[in-house]
């Protein structure tokens, strides 16, 4: 057709010059798809990622065939065998490829369930308004439940928490233990009470809102506790021997670590925390929690508040309502009615931003000692935007955990030392003597005088 | 003409071999035909093997679809997995270098410390000294709780996550009744290692509190069943020692399995310090340790052949020694100090429809205790999903009693979900005094065995 327009030389030229063109662009084409398959596609099915795989499953293997560690050792092989061909044929035995999630099924007891009225607005509970009353009243005909344990010592519930499903995070469940066994030994020696919820008592309250309807239903179970400290589950004591300055607060009734100026002057949203704080038991909290929650409810109302607290705060990101921005918006706008019962504490770290502190350790360890609480011993160190939980944080991976780890065993060698042991190094799991058995143990003191404090020494506390 | 690329040269070939030749014999047709093909062949191998060497280095097998997003999630799982390689593998690159690991030899003899003689007195004059730390609050006796789990990681995920429910689930128990805790996770002596830790432990804690006046062991694997049941320690105040067992099995058949080390309590005192000591020998890792494990299994009804453990030792020394030890150890099985979980699990519903917490015994158990489930490590004794289904179970039945306070309930029993079952209301107070199991206590009158 060509040919007859243009003549059959002409044709013939044209011919061999879209021959040509086409050769020259196929050959083009192979040449960049071979260069990007080798150098530009990294390791999408090319053959280093066979090698990759093989080597992979050639040191899977290799581990299987590891000894096992030295805790492991409980009934090996012998009664291993012996029970094993009991069930054999029943199931696997090996924990690696289970999914737990496959077990979890929500069933129906028959116990009768009771709803909120989702049509109307939301509300933590029915208003009480005589709380203090009635508190007062159930302490004086519970004498052997006192809310002070010694003079100027308030009885304190500690609360933490976490998911009660497996974390997203293989290594996620370890941290969460780790956190909760540090808890557990601040509190034993300053005699205060831990409870650790894995309960989602509200569906509407998810999230970091999960807190508020779980701190109002252990204000109202626990009348004998006079303070209520929450505490974020990534956050860790790092100073055993601090004893909170109770006197201070004794006219306050919710104490944050934060800056006045922070709050009431510039709204800046990090002005306070809420991973870590005090809230007396009184008719003031309820109301407090009243005025707090309702910012949280999930969908829309959430999303919307967002909006308001981004454009009302300053340096806040775009992102749904959390129950920090709600608290500052709320202390910066109701001011008169809030601010003379809240205490904004920055003379220690009530709670201390992990990224300022992890790698000063080896120095305070050098220039102080415990006790202090503020920037020469910080009394908390908190994981913030870490999620150790959780699949993705704000930060790499490896610095969190590792400074994790180098926090806990901050805090665990000034437990260790009461029984004559340290970690190796912060960032060592095994411990070594520093101090020997002897054969008069009464005479034996601890360094710090963590074995038997001033401050545990309260005439009952349960 | 033009010259290269492999399909004109297809076009071509014939053309130029018919062209050349024309009408040829038949055998050199037919030899022609043959080269033809063969170059044919060659060709289309070639190019069959650049397209799939092209198609594998583009879009792999396997992978159709990659995303950036895609691509970071695999980046941080593989980064994550290698630092919890990292973090599970003994090697520490902090640590120095331990040089190989020294055992002690059967002649040598192994001690958890000096000889001390007096505690019995010592202790005394600590306690008139620091009336600030009675050893009785309250009318009761002093109790801590030891528990406790490996440093590193467990190999599992799921095993840390069953650690963390059972050590939760201690705390709701010791806040009930007032005991308090501790969570041991730091080897103390490298020799007494595994299940034998817990002696070392155990005596340096009694000399370091001599304010506690009972030390109860419990293994990280058993759970609190029975939240209202509290040990009746009036029960046992001329003894030293208690622990879950069938005197019939001890002494008459010599089981291995007559008593349960996993929860038994300890009073803080000499006698206690004298068995320690006593139970020891046996426990130090090497050639010890295997040479008393055959002394145990040839002693014992039915145990298997593996190295020293301290129950069997328990057992073993208890029998040897009966006239010195037995006389202060009360052997319990009128409540589940220790309960065997395989029998009871299945159990819960009946329990639940049939009786009421605070009995501690068969009808609703004290303790049940997951022994061979080792979540913590790779391989249990039994399968998977029985033990942890049971596990759940166990901790859902559990955590019901104490949720009772707050008016929620968990939806079935292996659902981490909770449902409301009790409305609020303006007056919480009426609630806390019938349903807080240490308020409720004090108005039923709970039969103390």
């Amino acid at each position: 057709m060509v040919g007859r327009l243009l003549g059959p030389r002409r044709a013939r030229q044209l011919q061999r010059f879209v021959r040509n063109g086409k050769l020259t662009i196929f050959c083009l084409f192979l040449t960049v798809i071979m260069f990007r398959g080798y150098l530009g596609a990294g390791k999408f099915g090319t053959p280093e990622k066979d090698l990759d795989d093989i080597r992979e499953t050639l040191s899977f293997i290799r581990n299987r065939a590891e000894p096992r560690r030295v805790l492991e050792e409980a009934l090996i092989s012998g009664q291993g065998g012996l029970k094993s061909a009991e069930n054999a044929g029943a199931g696997s035995n090996n924990y690696a490829a289970f999914d737990i999630t496959k077990i979890f099924r929500d069933e129906d007891d028959g116990a009768e369930e009771f709803n909120r009225d989702p049509s109307q607005p939301y509300s933590l509970g029915p208003k009480i308004s005589d709380w203090d009353e009635q508190r007062a009243e159930w302490l004086q005909r519970h004498p052997k439940f006192p809310n002070f344990l010694r003079e100027h010592k308030p009885r304190v519930l500690l609360v933490t928490g976490s998911s009660p499903k497996p974390c997203e995070n293989p290594v996620g469940d370890h941290y969460l233990l780790k956190s909760f066994k540090n808890k557990i030994d601040y509190c034993r020696l300053h005699a205060i009470e831990i409870f650790y919820n894995m309960a989602l008592l509200d569906a509407e309250m998810s999230g970091f809102w999960a807190k508020l309807p779980l701190i109002r239903k252990l204000l109202l179970s626990y009348p004998e506790v006079e303070f209520l400290w929450w505490m974020d589950s990534d956050a860790m004591f790092t100073d055993m021997a601090f004893e909170l300055p109770w006197e201070r607060y004794k006219d306050v009734n919710f104490v944050l670590h934060g800056w006045d100026h922070m709050i009431y002057d510039e709204k800046n949203w990090i002005g306070l925390n809420t991973g870590s704080f005090l809230l007396r038991n009184c008719q003031w909290s309820l109301d407090l929690l009243d005025t707090w929650a309702p910012m949280g409810p999930k969908g829309k109302v959430r999303e919307e508040a967002g909006k308001v607290l981004t454009r009302e705060l300053k340096g806040r990101p775009v992102f749904e309502a959390d129950d920090q921005s709600a608290m500052v918006y709320i202390l910066a706008t109701q001011k008169e009615k809030w601010a003379d019962k809240v205490y904004l504490e920055s003379a220690y770290y009530l709670h201390g931003y992990w990224g300022i502190l992890v790698d000063k350790y080896e120095d305070m360890i050098e220039s102080y000692q415990p006790g202090y609480g503020d920037h020469r011993w910080p009394l908390v160190t908190h994981f913030v935007g870490c999620k150790p939980c959780g699949k993705f944080g704000d930060y790499p991976v490896e610095r969190c955990l590792k400074q994790m780890d180098r926090a806990f065993n901050f805090g665990d060698n000034q437990i260790l030392q009461m029984y004559g042991f340290t970690h190796n190094s912060l960032g060592s799991r095994r411990v070594r003597r520093i101090r020997n058995e002897t054969s008069n143990p009464i005479a034996m003191r601890d360094e710090l005088g963590l074995l038997h404090p001033a401050f545990k020494a309260v005439k009952f506390w349960w | 003409m033009g010259s290269g690329g492999a399909f004109p040269a297809q076009k071509r070939l014939p053309m130029t071999h018919g062209g050349a030749r024309g009408r040829g014999a038949p055998l050199l047709l037919r030899g022609r035909q043959i080269n033809k093909t063969l170059h044919n062949i060659k060709i289309t191998i070639l190019c069959s093997f650049v397209t799939i060497l092209v198609l594998r280095g583009t879009i792999g097998i396997g992978s159709l679809v990659t995303s950036e997003a895609d691509a970071e999630n695999q980046h941080l799982i593989e980064e994550t997995n290698r630092i919890l390689a990292e973090i599970r593998s003994d090697k520490d690159p902090s640590d120095p270098d331990e040089g190989p690991e020294r055992f002690l030899s059967l002649n040598d003899t192994f001690s958890l410390g000096p000889r001390i003689s007096n505690w019995d007195e010592d202790r005394k004059v600590w306690l008139e000294k620091n009336p600030q730390f009675p050893n009785f609050v309250k009318g009761k006796p002093r109790i801590l709780l030891v528990t406790g789990s490996q440093p590193a990681p467990c190999d599992n995920a799921i095993g840390d996550h069953y650690l963390l429910k059972a050590l939760k689930n201690k705390i709701d128990y010791c806040r009930i009744h007032g005991i308090e805790i501790l969570y041991n996770m730091a080897h103390l002596d490298k020799e007494m290692a595994g299940y034998w830790a817990k002696l070392p432990l155990l005596r340096r804690l009694m000399l370091s509190h001599p304010e506690v006046e009972w030390i109860w062991w419990m293994d990280s694997d058993a759970l609190f069943t029975d939240m209202v049941f509290e040990i009746p320690v009036s029960k046992y105040k001329d003894y030293n020692m208690v622990i879950h067992g069938y005197p019939d099995l001890l002494f008459d058949q010599k089981s291995w399995i007559a008593l349960n080390t996993g929860s038994f309590l300890f009073r803080n005192c000499q006698w206690s310090l004298d068995l320690l000591d006593a139970w020891a020998p046996m426990g130090p890792k090497g050639p010890l340790r295997e040479e008393a494990g055959k002394i145990l299994t040839a002693s014992l009804k039915g145990r298997p052949a593996f190295e020293a453990d301290d129950q069997s030792a328990l057992i073993y020394l208890f029998l040897s020694q009966k006239e010195r030890w037995m006389s202060k150890v009360y052997v319990e099985n009128s409540f589940y100090l220790h309960g065997f979980w395989e029998g009871l699990v299945d159990q819960y519903e009946e329990v639940i429809e049939k009786y009421h917490p605070g009995l501690g015994d068969a009808r609703w158990p004290f303790v049940t205790h997951f022994v061979g489930c080792k979540p913590c490590g790779s391989y249990g004794d039994y399968p998977v999903e029985r033990c942890l289904k049971s596990m759940e179970r166990a901790f859902n039945f559990a955590d019901n009693q104490v949720l009772n306070l707050y008016g929620f309930r968990h939806r079935g029993l292996v659902s981490p979900n909770i449902k409301r079952i009790r409305n609020e209301t303006v007056a919480p107070l009426v609630n806390v005094d019938q349903f807080d199991i240490r308020h409720a206590a004090r108005h039923t009158a709970e039969p103390q065995s």
